[in-house]
């Protein structure tokens, strides 16, 4: 008997049914918060409304006087914004069993934080000085967690995947389903040869310093597909022991917040367009949440460090579409093929599982299906308005409000990062686990440079312009 | 494995409740979640240590809820 039976409710949870899936899973809880923000906000359009009041941001400033006077004009905006994301986000972390009286002052304390971050951000010294604010973000974080440590009922609030899936749908209305058809096939075929290439290193590699094939398959799904979501996913598929899944999440967790810091000023100092360098951190990445943190950054330096051309959502928006269409979308297919694999090939575990197609559905991130959705709603509301007709109404009336939502979503799931990462949690991960998933890393940065910057260069920079 | 046959979900031996499993798998949360749909039935079987799907069976099979 092992740890886990001290860890265990004293009820079990009840079997999930497929209308429980739909209020206990984070996934659909962010597709009912951000498609419904979506919703409301076209209804309101096509009536000749907007949601502009009280989707609030700061705006640049020079001398902190600035910060005050704005935040005395619109503390009411602010406080309206606060109550609208309590209740939203509060709805679902009740839909998921998470205590009320813990999340909700816990999320009272992010929002006060990331309005400062939001500040911070605003800055017109703030790129000069390196402050752009996912980066700020989880270097506080890192700091505070790992220092002074956190009161636990703040933990309530710290969902950084409730937030960055939410941020994700919203994204996608910021993204027309042309430029999803455009760019998708692409995408596709750019994350396909990264993710086949890295797993196949990670996992011969890990096999040739005589890792358990269950381990090398976690830790190769973990670097090729999505990160830890990756690594749980085909561990529960394959029925890997603890203690892998564990190193699987030491070792991502580890080079995704590397790869935060590294990419977006490896980009800089090359110079890359957004459009190139948010393909090449969607190729290159492991986790959803790191990824945005690392795009988000090099998108702020577009129009703010000089030589970076292209667009600041360019960065956002090729991150999205490599990441979550070229990549995320798969889980399931890599779940099931290696679910197979484990079933005929690898020796038992003693517990039998029949592996089935549903598996691909099962593990399917449905985020990405709100995502499309939200696509979908706002090519269909804008259809018909000529370039001018979006610049001047659907723009300002109904897509900027959107992206101001998505902004603060974000900002919330990246001071979640760094106030999750507890480096003493870490599990002892071993040097052959270690070297096998450091080469995967490495094979996958040069690869993924090469394809965002030779082979897909120009349409990565087209996608930018 | 016959569809009679009682699954790993309803083991006592089993821990699929997401705040459970992020308590038993410290830092997932950090860059995912246990309430992710990625993660479907998947829980903790404490007799093998192993983290296995819901739908799996073994001999080791024990009805109820886990002890307190």
């Amino acid at each position: 008997m092992t740890d886990i039976a001290e860890h265990i409710s004293p009820q079990a949870a009840p079997r999930e049914s497929l209308w429980g899936e739909l209020i206990h899973k984070e996934d659909w809880w962010a597709i009912w918060i951000g498609l419904g923000l979506i919703v409301v906000a076209a209804a309101l359009f096509v009536d000749g409304g907007t949601l502009r009041w009280i989707a609030v941001a700061p705006l640049k400033w020079h001398q902190p006087a600035e910060v005050a006077a704005q935040l005395r004009e619109h503390w009411a905006q602010y406080a309206a914004l606060l109550v609208l994301w309590a209740v939203l986000f509060g709805i679902g972390a009740k839909g998921l069993r998470i205590k009320l009286a813990q999340f909700l002052p816990a999320f009272a304390l992010l929002y006060v934080t990331a309005l400062a971050l939001y500040f911070l951000g605003q800055w017109d010294q703030a790129s000069h000085y390196n402050l752009e604010p996912p980066l700020v973000a989880l270097a506080l974080g890192l700091l505070l967690s790992n220092t002074v440590g956190l009161p636990q009922w703040f933990g309530s609030g710290l969902r950084v995947e409730f937030y960055i899936k939410t941020g994700i749908v919203l994204l996608g209305a910021s993204l027309p389903l042309t430029l999803i058809a455009w760019a998708g096939p692409v995408a596709i075929l750019q994350a396909g040869i990264i993710s086949l290439v890295t797993f196949a290193t990670i996992y011969y590699t890990g096999k040739r310093l005589g890792l358990d094939p269950r381990l090398a398959a976690v830790l190769g799904t973990g670097g090729a597909v999505c990160g830890v979501s990756g690594a749980i996913a085909v561990a529960g598929a394959v029925g890997a022991k603890k203690e892998q899944v564990s190193i699987a999440i030491s070792l991502v967790v580890l080079w995704a917040i590397v790869m935060i810091f590294a990419l977006p000023l490896i980009s800089r100092e090359l110079g890359l367009s957004t459009g190139v360098a948010g393909a090449w951190i969607g190729t290159s990445e492991f986790a959803d949440a790191a990824g945005l943190a690392a795009a988000q950054t090099y998108g702020g330096y577009a129009g703010n460090v000089p030589g970076i051309a292209g667009s600041a959502d360019a960065a956002v928006n090729a991150f999205t579409l490599m990441k979550v269409i070229g990549r995320d979308i798969w889980i399931g297919v890599w779940a099931f093929v290696l679910s197979i694999v484990a079933i005929s090939r690898w020796e038992s575990t003693g517990v039998k599982t029949k592996a089935g197609a549903g598996e691909i559905w099962r593990r399917l991130p449905k985020f990405v299906l709100g995502f499309l959705l939200a696509s979908v709603v706002v090519t269909l509301v804008t259809h018909g308005y000529s370039y001018a007709e979006y610049k001047k109404s659907v723009l300002p009336g109904l897509v900027a409000p959107l992206q101001v939502f998505r902004v603060w979503a974000l900002t919330f799931a990246f001071l979640s990062i760094g106030l999750t990462t507890r480096i003493r949690d870490f599990a002892a991960v071993g040097t052959r686990p270690f070297y096998a998933f450091t080469v995967g890393v490495v094979i996958n940065v040069i690869l993924g440079f090469i394809l965002s910057t030779q082979v897909f260069g120009t349409f990565w920079t087209r996608l930018g312009q | 494995m016959s569809s009679s046959e009682p699954r790993c979900e309803s083991c006592r031996h089993f821990t699929r409740a997401a705040a459970d499993i992020e308590a038993l798998l410290p830092g997932l949360r950090t860059l995912s979640s246990a309430y992710a749909a990625v993660r479907s039935g998947d829980g903790l079987c404490s007799v093998h240590d192993r983290y296995v799907a819901g739908y799996g069976h073994c001999e080791l099979y024990r009805d109820g809820p886990a002890p307190v």
